[in-house]
């Protein structure tokens, strides 16, 4: 969670708020953000720290594991009309990449401003797809502006 | 799963500790913004 508290002037950049959610108690985060948190970056995880002691939110996400009682490492990105547009649950022992969720976060916003499609790799400055590569305008022919190297 | 891509997020109400308070916070009222909504199994665990 320090990594993205670290990001987080990124996502107020981007006009995004950042809204984290385990089942620990409003106390826990209070004193883990105290100890801990607060130690690793500075002033903290400035975002609402969410607390879902019955793992309800967890459930209502489909996130929430039953045999651990908690929530699983996950996360949603909800567009401006509160639609779901990325959904990715990770294994526990596997932490998350913040870059990534940035990544992804830039890539939605700039096919609903420009309708354009982001093709594997994307970053902002690489080529996009003016269709879906799988549209049958394009079907076939995506090798003609798409190279593998766009990828990495 | 039960959420899929272009589900309206389900609205909910909950605590919070947010900058030193503990506060109550609604999904619902953070529309018109993009949300990252992000679980973790456990405080003081890695990211």
């Amino acid at each position: 969670m320090a990594a993205v508290a670290v990001k987080y002037p990124a996502f107020r950049e981007l006009g995004t708020e950042v809204l984290t959610v385990s089942v620990d108690s409003v106390t826990t985060h209070k004193e883990w953000h105290e100890k801990e948190l607060s130690r690793m970056v500075e002033g903290g995880a400035l975002y609402p720290m969410i607390s879902d002691p019955d793992g309800k939110i967890g459930h209502l996400f489909g996130v929430y594991d039953d045999n651990s009682g908690l929530d699983l490492r996950s996360h949603f990105l909800i567009d401006p009309q509160g639609v779901i547009q990325t959904v990715e649950v990770l294994a526990t022992p596997i932490g998350r990449n913040v870059a990534e969720i940035l990544r992804q976060l830039r890539a939605l916003q700039h096919h609903q401003a420009t309708g354009e499609f982001m093709p594997c790799g994307w970053e902002p400055g690489k080529p996009t797809l003016t269709e879906g590569d799988d549209t049958p305008s394009t079907s076939g022919k995506v090798w003609e502006v798409w190279k593998p190297r766009n990828a990495f | 799963m039960g959420i899929q891509i272009g589900d309206k997020a389900p609205d909910f109400k909950a605590e919070a500790y947010y900058r030193g308070t503990t506060q109550g916070m609604q999904l619902s009222h953070y529309q018109g913004q993009w949300v990252l909504l992000l679980f973790y199994p456990a405080d003081f665990t890695f990211v």
